[in-house]
């Protein structure tokens, strides 16, 4: 069953609603940052998510975690989003501004190995599309390659070329 | 930087990054702009915005029905008899008697074939939402299309389509059965959930919902086992059972080790040691995957294990009869 806020958003409370997008909005915006690789697209994608959210909220049953299900909207959004517009280009910040890529938050230093992280983010938001999609997908995420081949909509075999091809590419990028 | 490297330092990312401004304003303004949710009066809209809106809702209505062939005797749609064939349209009923079938076409995705005693309603029925009701009786349904496009539920739980052929039958309360016949069916109620490939089948039972799935082939004590072990035990999470647990394992074969993946994932966590080193010793884990990893049901672990399974499964399923294969390794062997 929903919890108590998303049910009450469900039933049209708009503070209910802005509570769910107070407590969730930091985990959508870093699936969208990772998924588009550019700062502004990810602000865009992730006001999308939460319009589309209030659309489709109704139709959320507790069949599984909320945030699971939000989860599956985020990438749903993003990935419909690409394939709508067919913009395929690389989204790298220019080089002078690379923490807009990574997010503000970024910018402080993490405990232990900020660095890594930092070059690791950047790393990521550089990798091609296709690339960079189906490693942050699986890599990050936890999605198999057979949910990854049908969400994306390539075969279960290109999705694991990718990744092998994103892996290979982080790798150099990290080692310069 | 090695391939662990790596993935150490991806699995330090944090899940979460604030955005760097508050996105709320525009969030609100364009929910808004948009939607007549909010419960407010919009006496702004003028006439035309209705009429257009009107007219999609009319269109909207036509595309909300499947077409229903009747295959014996005379199924009813709400209270009329069906003659050749009619349409079934969101909220109606379809019901069959001891002696009429149906069948329904799914959209443009599929189909399904509704026995006789069975009661079905339409939930949803748009692009990308396919939703029937199965009340009682049994369908046969077969489905083309990405996964997660068409759902049924049932009394105890949703079986969600993954790309797949498969028969679902249930009782009134929601004692039913899933065998699937092509691709894989997610049965899900609540946060449990069984995936079923192909040649498997699944108790399904009212509040527990989707039981251990087994081979179609799975020796009868194996079976009962799994039954005792999902529906008969007593603990949390529904059941004890580390006596049946036992049993499970001792009864296991190479080839019933999707069973053993899920009975991982719900045995009390003190024995997920001894199913996953029953499972590792049936069928062999692929490489990445940690005993570690596994018993503490890390996703990634879990889902790479599944992989293998499934793939050795399915080989072992459509290559039946045509050759023999390692159940262990999913290779061909004299």
């Amino acid at each position: 069953m929903p919890d108590d806020l998303v049910a009450r958003a469900q039933a049209g409370d708009q503070t209910a609603f802005r509570e769910l997008y107070r407590q969730h909005a930091a985990r959508v915006y870093a699936l969208c940052l990772r998924l588009t690789g550019d700062g502004r697209d990810a602000e865009e994608r992730t006001q999308d998510v939460f319009v589309r959210l209030w659309d489709k909220l109704r139709s959320f049953r507790g069949e599984s975690a909320f945030s699971s299900w939000l989860h599956r909207l985020v990438v749903n959004v993003v990935l419909n989003e690409r394939r709508t517009t067919g913009r395929r280009e690389r989204r790298v910040m220019p080089a002078e501004d690379p923490d807009a890529v990574v997010g503000a938050q970024h910018a402080a230093p993490l405990p232990g190995s900020a660095g890594l992280s930092i070059d690791l983010e950047r790393a990521i938001a550089e990798l091609p599309d296709g690339a960079r999609e189906v490693f942050v997908l699986y890599d990050i995420e936890g999605y198999g390659h057979g949910e990854i081949a049908a969400l994306v909509g390539i075969a279960e075999g290109t999705s694991k070329a990718q990744l092998f091809r994103a892996r290979r590419l982080l790798r150099e990028k990290l080692e310069r | 930087m090695n391939e662990r490297e790596l993935q150490d330092a991806v699995n330090r990312l944090p899940k979460s990054i604030e955005p760097p401004r508050d996105l709320w304003p525009e969030i609100e303004a364009r929910i808004r702009a948009g939607s007549g949710s909010w419960r407010r009066r919009w006496y702004w809209v003028p006439l035309a915005a209705a009429a257009v809106l009107v007219f999609l809702l009319l269109a909207r209505g036509e595309r909300s029905a499947w077409d229903v062939t009747a295959l014996a005797g005379r199924p009813l749609i709400g209270t009329t008899r069906l003659a050749a064939s009619g349409r079934l349209r969101v909220g109606d009923w379809l019901q069959t008697d001891d002696s009429s079938r149906a069948l329904i076409a799914v959209g443009r995705i599929g189909q399904v074939e509704v026995r006789p005693a069975t009661r079905v309603q339409l939930v949803v029925a748009s692009a990308n939402e396919h939703r029937l009701a199965l009340a009682r009786g049994t369908i046969d349904a077969k489905v083309d299309a990405v996964p997660r496009l068409f759902f049924v539920e049932t009394p105890a739980g949703t079986a969600i389509d993954l790309g797949c052929a498969y028969t679902l039958a249930t009782d009134s309360l929601g004692k039913g059965l899933l065998h699937v016949t092509g691709g894989e069916v997610e049965f899900q109620t609540g946060r449990r959930s069984s995936r079923v490939p192909l040649g498997a089948l699944m108790q399904i039972r009212p509040a527990t919902g989707p039981g251990t799935p087994y081979v179609d082939d799975a020796p009868a004590p194996l079976v009962r086992a799994l039954v005792a072990f999902d529906f008969e035990r007593v603990g949390r999470g529904g059941g004890g059972g580390a006596r049946a647990t036992r049993n499970i394992l001792a009864l296991a074969r190479p080839q019933d080790a999707l069973s053993l993946w899920h009975l991982l994932q719900r045995v009390d966590p003190p024995l997920r040691g001894a199913v996953y080193d029953r499972l590792a010793a049936l069928l062999p884990p692929p490489p990445g995957v940690t005993r570690r990893g596994a018993i503490a049901l890390e996703s990634r672990a879990l889902e790479g294990y599944w992989t293998k399974i499934q793939r050795i499964h399915f080989r072992m399923v459509v290559l039946r009869g045509v050759k023999n294969i390692d159940p262990r390794t999913g290779l061909s062997v004299p």
